[in-house]
């Protein structure tokens, strides 16, 4: 097979794979899930940063780039492997009703396809909710490490309330109060951050 | 050798892909004009299809091979109409 007819049918499995609701309800689970922990794991790192006196913005942005990566590749990884085997589970069903090998279907190809989606987003989601609040820092030379830290919470609970409101419109909710609820959780990590001892 | 102008198949599918997907991916096969899919029987995670294929040539290999590739088995061939004429079945006193 030529390389043109393997990216045409890559591409056409790609979105035949985001056209499928079920494959789109469970990124999106992973996507906010993870994206979730990102945002605040990433609020947690500039307030403990700013709190136990971390020298520079850079050095804030580089332990965050590190948080990234390992969240990045723990949401990769993870669902890669559960949904390796869900689908597998799913794939035995179907072939015990069928009483025949389903590999090398279409059904097959869908589920590998479905599974690198799946995956994917669950990557993106960390990587949103860790750099995105990490940006602030990037200005703390003019601005100063506290103002840089105080933007990186609000940063931090706008990307929450941005995951919150996409999921309740999904859900056909008020996406305010929905922003809202999750956003809040990046307050409660800041101030409890902020009252740990030491 | 007569082509094959309609021939009448008894499949078994999962869910997914769609009836509608069965009917489209093998209406694109060449030598084909038509399709009609009809659902006999659904189960929990299998369908009873019944496909109605005509046209100028109707490859029968080459539904048999796309339907196995959509995940489905070719569970009985239950009519085949060959050569110019389409003939329909006709009574005879035994039905």
């Amino acid at each position: 097979m030529t390389p043109d007819l393997d990216l045409g049918r890559a591409v056409r499995a790609l979105r035949t794979a985001l056209a499928d609701e079920e494959v789109r309800a469970i990124s999106r689970r992973y996507l906010v899930s993870n994206g979730f922990d990102g945002a605040l794991t990433s609020i947690g790192v500039a307030v403990g940063s700013f709190l136990t006196g971390v020298p520079t913005g850079l050095a804030v942005v580089k332990i965050g780039l590190g948080a990234a990566v390992g969240l990045a590749t723990s949401g990769v990884w993870s669902v890669w492997e559960i949904e390796r085997a869900e689908k597998r589970a799913e794939l035995a069903d179907v072939e015990r009703a069928m009483l025949r090998d389903l590999s090398g279907t279409r059904l097959h190809r869908e589920q590998r396809t479905a599974r690198a989606v799946n995956a994917v987003a669950s990557g993106l989601g960390p990587v949103a909710g860790v750099l995105l609040p990490m940006t602030p820092y990037l200005m703390a030379p003019s601005i100063g490490l506290l103002w840089a830290t105080v933007a990186a919470v609000g940063v931090g609970v706008g990307v929450l309330f941005a995951f919150g409101s996409y999921v309740g419109t999904t859900a056909g909710l008020n996406p305010y109060v929905a922003g809202a609820r999750m956003g809040v959780a990046g307050l409660v990590v800041a101030v409890v951050n902020y009252l740990l001892p030491g | 050798m007569a082509a094959v102008r309609r021939l009448v198949i008894d499949v078994l599918k999962p869910h997914d892909p769609s009836s509608v997907q069965v009917a489209r991916t093998v209406a694109d096969l060449p030598g084909i004009d038509g399709v009609n899919v009809t659902l006999v029987e659904t189960d929990r995670e299998v369908q009873t299809l019944k496909l109605t294929i005509e046209g100028p040539d109707v490859d029968h290999e080459a539904v048999e091979t796309t339907v196995d590739e959509l995940g489905g088995s070719v569970h009985s061939v239950d009519q085949v109409v060959c050569g110019e004429l389409v003939v329909e079945g006709v009574e005879t006193p035994q039905d």
